[in-house]
């Protein structure tokens, strides 16, 4: 991007006040993932405390303590590792799968199309979460279980996005010119086609990693996480059963998980400002 | 913190039992007739007809329609049920029984002693796993007259008297199955027995209704006019219930361990450990003997001075139940504390592990996917081989998974529990006889140990005669298995009853709840 | 006419989905470890050989896998779901059994969720930028990033533990043998902390959606001339914009609607609601397939059915779009 471009992107993403909070937060998340280790040395698995101590009672466990002692603390800081590995492996994932099949659909057209788009329907169909639950459950719960079953149900959109863009720039000049001088279809789809989506599907990936941590989090939840790794939903899930003794437990991790997601919608709806200039609403 | 939780709650267990003592039938106060009772059934069972499933719902609440031979009080001594009296032959291989007369099927038939002979003979050893093991002993079952049953066993059987329990062997009507593909048999949706409740309706997925059988062969009773077993899929949503006042007992296990404290402190809420003493749940670890470092005996001994028992019980079990000191259960017959000791000691763990030159190869541990309680202790178990050394990572699955890993012995450690049925020969013996080492199963040798001197005890022991002669034996059986540590025993479990105060006569048996609400009455 | 062919492709369409989702399913639930035989031995606490060979012969388990298969698929064409392993009894009757209490709390959760979300929507739409708009974008942003299990536990707190306003589970209150009036409060009450949670979220989604898209429509060229033409504020709002901005809320609401039966596996978990959702969970981990199967194929059965309504509802509303 050329630096007047850039000026622009910023420009427009930052007007709105969102969507910088929006960064603000998720900036913050990254951080505390990253920095994680300095700020808790201890294993978030471990028992260091009394089991059950409420928040600000002890110096350093501001958080407090869950049923075995372990710190709270510890498990959110180690959680955001969790959430934001598993909401970016995931895209990834279901990007690869979606912008592939999506491309080829729309890049082909007819009984390519219509082939693939029939597939991807038929991923539409089967109830997205219910699919997530069964496909763990036979994969047995691990972190690649959960990051494969969340990017199998939420790849179709994608492959929706990128076709119909691939059917309306396909007849474009360019396409055409990239032809005539013989460029091989996989040149022409990746090299010439394909940057020009970028745009909304940059925009679709940033809301995706926020509904993948939203599905981590109510498959781990039910039980249906890597249990060698401490995840947000699993603090929740593990807490239920002790909501009344001890609110605390299942509170910070709901609130951590809502920030993130909120966090991420808000950046996803400013880079849609700032990508799209011609659809940026105005009022926001 | 620790102590003062786990004396509270034993402080609330015995007041309990003293507030059950005080409205026990030897007192004054009368039983009042009438009212209904919620109680909670977890998870919903599968089907009523107890001949056909065993397991622990089914017969949690089938215990009401169906009956057997005997019941057993809290010292497992055998009382009157169906039989009113029984003989042992003084060689210990002939038992006869006494029916009571003037017993009907809820439907009106007459049960006599060709109903117990179809049962035992025929029904049972086609459908009950765990009896027909037992029944292996027997020779022959004959009715004698309408109202006397012969049975004949090949050589004396120590627990035989054991087995009249209405889980083990229960009666079912011969009329309604004779020559009929039991399993299909329509009349399971329906069941009849001669129980003091008659199924009245089953609304899948929300309730069991049941309703008194005005015609039970005890006059009076049952007090109870129906009872209502509600079906409620979340822990954290039972514990509302009881708390909202909708249901009116907690079965034991229905809650998690963590609500019992404040769940008992309510008002009119009382709490017993007792009616789980013939089935004295033993939890432990399998340690697959045949993998790796597990196969070193030093190594599973290390295991044991690594883990924190006593922890484990205080927090994750709030003080309830006991450290056992091996394969017995306390409650058990026979049971002998005279074993090697392994308090939690991790330096001894550790120096031990340097003496066999433990390489740090990680070990699999496989959770019992029963719910927080058992998620929370193998997250424990973890911690306390970590800290010695000893990786460990945790694999997750569920019931099918865990049940597919143990039965084809794909695991390095697991946990489980077991019951014990009141006899090591038939809940102690089948988990460390090498001749009981078989995939396909997960309540046999699964761990795979083999000691032929543990096998030749474990065999005289089951068929010796008198008792004095067998507890010698398992005495003996009992040190050696400790020596060895096959499998890493961690609680004997107690399940805590919750229940209002003014449900009196709740728990009158070594099975408690499961034994059906005959003698329990509503002081309201 | 032309609706009805092309109705009548669609529905042959949509029974090719369906036979192969049925196929796909099939092979997709027999390749988690265990079967349901081995879960019913592991809870009889005792078991052996003879008893999981019994049961797997019961089941029909131990047929070759594409014997199955071709018994399974030959009953599904006739509309036989087969039988329950676990329950012993026929999965259509289970199923039955559970969806009017699905249909209830997922219906309502849609009806309300449409009105409050469109009305909401609208509004903050109407007056951007007021304090009105503020508090409705931000509300729904909030309500969207919440994850629903979270909300369910938190209201379950506040509302039943807290309060002692409302029941936190089940359906009804079992045992108290209401009728007529009595009974539908003592569901409705029930009702009302699952049907929240579950609409909530979509509320915010659907009020979210109508602004934009009204926003985007109030831009274009044909409202501009109507406000030139100094039509009434009030009635370019109601004929013009909101007309058209409706029809990707209507895209949504099919696909909400599609997930009618699938859609509240968390919901029905953590309220303990006897539905489909719980019915369909349960039967996963006791490998209860035909009773997963037979779910599945309801609820693909009326993803399919709402895409195809949602399609004629298009061209009820817009009659430039072609039906093809």
């Amino acid at each position: 991007m050329q630096p007047g471009a850039a000026r622009d992107f910023w420009k427009r993403f930052l007007r709105n006040r969102g969507s910088l909070v929006g960064l603000l937060i998720l900036l913050a998340v990254v951080l505390l993932a990253i920095f994680a280790p300095l700020l808790y040395p201890q294993d978030p698995w471990r028992m260091v405390q009394r089991p059950f101590l409420p928040p600000l009672e002890v110096d350093g466990f501001w958080f407090g303590t869950d049923t075995l002692g372990r710190d709270i603390g510890a498990g959110l800081v180690y959680g955001s590792q969790v959430s934001l590995l598993v909401g970016i492996v995931s895209t990834v994932v279901a990007l690869s799968i979606g912008v592939t099949l999506g491309a080829v659909a729309g890049y082909y057209g007819g009984l390519v199309d219509d082939a693939l788009m029939r597939f991807t329907e038929f991923f539409q169909t089967i109830p997205n979460f219910a699919l997530a639950i069964v496909l763990v459950a036979i994969l047995q719960p691990s972190t690649e279980s959960v990051i494969i079953a969340i990017g199998v149900v939420s790849w179709p959109p994608v492959a929706r996005l990128v076709r119909g863009e691939f059917l309306s720039l396909r007849s474009r000049e360019f396409v055409q010119a990239a032809r005539v001088v013989g460029q091989k279809n996989s040149q022409i789809i990746f090299r010439q086609i394909l940057p020009n989506t970028l745009s909304p599907i940059i925009v679709m990936a940033s809301l995706m990693v926020a509904t993948a941590i939203l599905l981590e989090s109510a498959l781990s939840f039910l039980g249906l996480g890597d249990p060698n790794t401490m995840s947000w939903g699993y603090m929740i899930g593990a807490a239920r059963t002790v909501i009344r003794q001890a609110w605390w437990l299942s509170v910070f991790p709901g609130i951590a998980i809502l920030l993130t997601v909120l966090a991420l919608n808000l950046v996803g709806e400013g880079l849609n400002d700032a990508l799209n200039p011609r659809l940026a609403r105005k009022g926001r | 913190m620790l102590k003062t939780t786990r004396r509270a709650l034993l402080a609330s267990l015995v007041l309990g039992g003293a507030i059950l003592a005080v409205a026990g039938p030897a007192t004054a106060q009368e039983p009042k007739q009438g009212g209904t009772l919620n109680i909670v059934i977890q998870p919903e069972p599968p089907s009523l007809m107890l001949g056909i499933v065993q397991n622990g719902p089914t017969q949690m609440v089938a215990g009401n329609i169906y009956e057997s031979l005997l019941r057993y009080d809290h010292e497992l001594d055998p009382m009157p049920s169906l039989a009113t009296s029984w003989e042992v032959s003084d060689d210990g291989t002939v038992y006869t029984f006494k029916l009571k007369e003037g017993v009907t099927w809820h439907d009106g038939e007459p049960f006599t002693a060709a109903d117990v002979v179809f049962s035992a003979d025929v029904f049972l050893r086609e459908t009950h796993p765990r009896l027909r093991v037992s029944l292996e002993h027997v020779e022959t079952i004959e009715a004698v007259d309408d109202h006397t049953v012969r049975f004949t066993l090949k050589q004396p059987f120590g627990p035989f008297l054991g087995i009249f329990e209405v889980g083990t062997m229960p009666m079912v009507p011969k009329h309604i199955y004779e020559g009929t593909d039991f399993k299909n048999n329509p009349a399971n949706a329906t069941p009849i027995g001669t129980g003091p409740f008659k199924f009245e309706e089953w609304e899948k997925g929300s309730y069991i209704h049941l309703v008194k059988n005005e015609d039970y062969h005890v006059e009076g009773q049952p007090y109870l006019d129906e009872v209502y077993w509600q079906v409620i899929p979340d822990a954290a949503s039972r514990s509302v219930a009881y708390e909202t006042g909708k249901v009116d007992v907690l079965p034991g296990g229905s809650v998690e361990n963590f609500d019992v404290q404040r769940l008992v402190d309510l008002d009119n809420s009382c709490v017993t450990g007792k009616g789980w003493e013939y089935f004295a749940p033993h939890a432990w670890m399998w340690l697959n003997n045949r993998n790796g470092p597990l196969q070193d005996k030093r190594f599973r001994q290390a295991i044991m001075f690594a883990l924190d028992r006593e922890f484990a019980r205080d927090v994750i079990w709030n003080g309830l139940g006991t450290v056992p000191t091996g394969p017995a259960s306390s409650k058990t017959r026979f049971y002998s504390d005279d074993v090697p000791q392994y308090p939690h000691d991790p330096e001894k763990a550790k120096a031990l592990l340097e003496e066999m030159d433990y390489d740090g190869t990680p070990i699999r541990l496989l959770p019992l996917p029963y719910g927080e309680t058992w998620q929370r202790w193998a997250e424990a178990v973890k911690q306390n081989l970590e800290e010695v050394g000893i990786e460990v990572e945790v694999v997750a699955t569920d019931v099918a998974g865990w049940n597919q890993k143990l039965a084809e012995w794909d695991y390095d450690m697991a946990f489980t529990y077991l019951y014990q049925y009141g006899d090591p020969a038939l809940g102690v013996a089948r988990n460390y006889l090498s001749t009981n080492i078989a995939k396909g199963s997960q309540w046999n040798n699964v761990q795979g140990y083999e000691n032929p001197e543990v096998d030749e005890l474990f065999q005289k022991a089951a068929v010796a005669f008198p008792d004095t002669e067998r507890a010698k034996l398992y005495d003996e059986v009992q040190k050696i298995i400790v020596e060895d540590v096959p499998v890493a025993w961690l609680l004997e479990i107690e399940f805590p009853t919750i229940h209002r105060c003014d449900v009196k006569n709740l728990v009158n048996t070594a099975i408690g709840v499961n034994d059906g609400l005959v003698d329990t009455w509503l002081d309201r | 006419m032309q609706k009805l062919g092309f109705i009548v492709r669609r529905l042959f369409k949509a029974v090719v989905v369906l036979l192969a989702i049925v196929i796909l399913n099939f092979f997709l639930i027999r390749a988690a470890p265990g079967d349901p035989a081995q879960v019913m031995a592991g809870e009889a606490g005792a078991a052996d050989e003879k008893f999981i060979a019994q049961l797997q012969e019961q089941f029909g388990l131990n047929k070759p896998l594409h014997e199955q298969l071709a018994i399974y698929v030959g009953g599904v064409v006739t509309l036989d779901l087969g039988y329950s392993y676990r329950q012993n009894e026929s999965v259509t009757t289970l199923i039955l059994d559970r969806l009017p209490a699905t249909l209830l709390l997922t219906g309502t959760a849609f009806f309300i969720s449409l009105l409050l979300g469109l009305l909401f929507g609208a509004i903050a739409a109407s007056r951007v930028g007021s304090i009105t708009d503020t508090a409705v974008t931000s509300l729904a942003l909030l309500f969207y990033a919440t994850p629903l299990f979270w909300m369910a536990l938190m209201s379950i707190l506040l509302f039943s533990v807290v309060l002692g306003w409302l029941p936190a589970y089940g359906m009804e209150s079992i045992g108290a043998n209401l009728t007529g009036l009595a009974y539908v409060g003592d569901v409705a009450a029930h009702l009302v902390l699952p049907a929240m949670t579950l609409g909530l979220f979509f509320m915010a989604v659907y009020a979210r959606l109508t602004r934009s898209s009204m926003l985007e429509v109030a831009d274009m060229d044909f409202v501009k001339t109507a406000r030139a033409k100094g039509v009434h504020p009030a009635r370019i709002t109601r004929v013009h914009v909101l007309r058209n901005a409706v029809l990707p809320v209507i895209t949504l609401a099919g696909i909400q609607a599609g997930q009618i039966v699938g859609g509240a596996v968390l919901t029905e978990t953590v309220f303990a609601w006897p539905g489909i959702g719980r019915l369909m969970y349960e039967a996963l981990f006791q490998r209860d397939y035909n009773l997963l199967l037979g779910i599945f194929f309801v609820s693909s059965a009326m993803v399919l059915l709402f895409n195809l309504i949602t399609d004629v509802v298009y061209t009820f509303i817009d009659p430039r779009i072609e039906l093809k």
